[in-house]
């Protein structure tokens, strides 16, 4: 199989700025397994994660949520030791297949972490600065401005864009990464708890971004606030350990109206009402 | 267990709707003794009841807002406080219309009767009785498996519903029971068949509270499982 980037020219990609851009893609992920050397963190993932909808992946701390969300885009490897077998799919393609470039792949497949982490540079090129190194030759004052205006932060820093990043507040900040992500026009973003470190306001802000990002992009979000994935997303993933020691399974996965009304399995009733433990 | 103070606030609430059901079961009885034995002084009791059962609906549903805004309940927590609001405006209702009920005994206690309507009456005011406690203790104890068996129940009243009022329409030949009695028979008649269909809601409700599916999906899985049971 060539390489998926190859198979797929994009907007961008080539350096061309067309304000074309790609459709959000689904992604389908099968039997899917994660390895910290001999340890397996996570078992047999299935999931098809819908395009244009938000999927929120929930589950008590360990149960493998993260190492999940961190293969479907080829971090997970990052980890020495680290391994994932299994099948995922951007569309049509195997992300996994041995000619496909892990950082093409984390080009089209955005992540945002829990912390902030913006770029010791201007607002500006924070956002400027990963679309620049993949050889975007379009209007970039156009695409910083878009990238922002997405993340909902616009209207903040318009007038200090020359201003550096690690100036802004914790939530602005993370709107930045957001933007910073969208920049380099991703297909699908990740987000791993990004509204954890935030104050309400900033974390109400973030959630109000995921109506917008829905529309262009297909979103998976890790979170442990159970009323945020209730608010936010279409479909939830509840991941768990039945034992101490085993791996990480995807316990339940439907509409989050489902999941949060009348869940199927008796663990998932009691994660999201409370009473687990 | 986690949210064992929320868990408390939740069964204190439950046993709050419960405790108001036992209360309209027991004017229901009331009532129908009265009616059985026209005396107007056990009806004239019960006069009055409906606005204790109005105030104590309202405490509940203030609660109810209150756990709500405080607690943000998901599943099956959800599905309970949705339920108990639901099942104490039945148990409101059906108070309300036992006491109209008990208003029209008192008022018409020494009037003529037509003994088949009241024969019809009484039966009906049973059946509605039963109906009622039944959908309350399947609520009280959650026990599901015996709602399917209130949808039948329920048809017997309302065929007692139609032979009620086609005797009130049409009188014997004797013209037996006073216009005002039968008049009020007519309402009663109707109360009672309302009276029998919050027994049946209140039954109804709790498959959605357990189960999560709402009766008319569930008893469609029931019938399918007899079906398939016959099969075999």
């Amino acid at each position: 199989m060539s390489d998926i980037s190859e198979q797929k020219p994009r907007t961008g990609e080539d350096g061309g700025g067309s304000s074309k851009e790609p459709a959000a893609l689904g992604m389908k992920i099968e039997d899917l397994s994660a390895f910290y050397g001999s340890f397996k963190a996570l078992t047999d993932v299935s999931m098809d994660i819908r395009a244009n909808k938000v999927t929120a992946l929930i589950g008590p701390s360990g149960c493998g949520k993260s190492t999940f969300i961190r293969c479907l885009n080829r971090m997970h490897e990052i980890i020495p030791g680290a391994l994932a077998k299994g099948c995922v799919k951007l569309g049509d393609q195997d992300i996994y297949a041995k000619n496909v470039d892990p950082v093409r792949i984390r080009r089209r497949i955005g992540m945002v972490f829990q912390k902030p982490n913006p770029f010791s540079k201007s607002i500006y090129e924070n956002v400027a600065w990963g679309a620049r190194i993949n050889g975007y030759k379009g209007d970039m004052v156009e695409l910083v401005e878009r990238s922002l205006r997405r993340a909902a932060l616009w209207d903040e820093v318009k007038d200090r864009l020359k201003e550096s990043g690690l100036g802004l507040s914790g939530g602005q900040q993370q709107r930045l990464c957001i933007a910073r992500t969208l920049a380099v026009e991703p297909e699908v973003i990740l987000m791993d708890e990004p509204a954890s470190a935030l104050d309400p306001v900033s974390t109400q802000k973030i959630e109000d971004t995921m109506e917008e990002l829905r529309q262009r992009y297909t979103v998976v979000i890790v979170t442990h606030n159970m009323q945020q994935a209730a608010r936010i997303s279409d479909y939830t993933g509840f991941f768990y350990i039945e034992n101490m020691g085993d791996p990480g399974r995807l316990w339940e996965f439907d509409e989050t109206s489902k999941m949060f009304s009348a869940p199927d399995r008796k663990e998932t009733e009691d994660y999201v009402t409370g009473r687990f433990g | 267990m986690p949210r064992e103070t929320f868990q408390q606030e939740l069964d204190r609430l439950l046993g709050e709707v419960v405790d108001l059901g036992r209360e309209v079961e027991s004017c229901l009885g009331t009532m129908s003794e009265a009616l059985e034995t026209h005396d107007a002084e056990v009806a004239s009791g019960e006069i009055g009841v409906d606005a204790h059962y109005k105030e104590r609906g309202a405490e509940i549903d203030e609660e109810c807002i209150i756990l709500q805004a405080r607690q943000a309940p998901v599943a099956r927590d959800l599905r309970l406080i949705y339920t108990v609001q639901a099942v104490t405006n039945h148990l409101v209702r059906a108070g309300t219309l036992c006491e109209h009920i008990c208003q029209a005994i008192a008022e018409t206690a020494d009037a003529q009767r037509d003994p088949d309507l009241e024969a019809a009456l009484l039966e009906m005011s049973r059946g509605a009785r039963d109906l009622f406690r039944q959908g309350l203790d399947i609520f009280a104890a959650r026990d599901i498996d015996r709602a399917h068996g209130l949808e039948a129940a329920d048809d017997r009243v309302d065929l007692l519903y139609s032979e009620a009022m086609n005797l009130a329409v049409n009188p014997g030949k004797d013209g037996s029971g006073s216009p005002e009695w039968r008049v009020q028979a007519a309402l009663t008649v109707h109360y009672l068949e309302r009276i029998a269909d919050h027994g049946v809601d209140i039954g109804e409700r709790t498959v959605f509270l357990v189960t999560g599916e709402r009766m008319e999906s569930a008893m469609r899985q029931y019938r399918d499982r007899q079906l398939d049971q016959y099969d075999d």
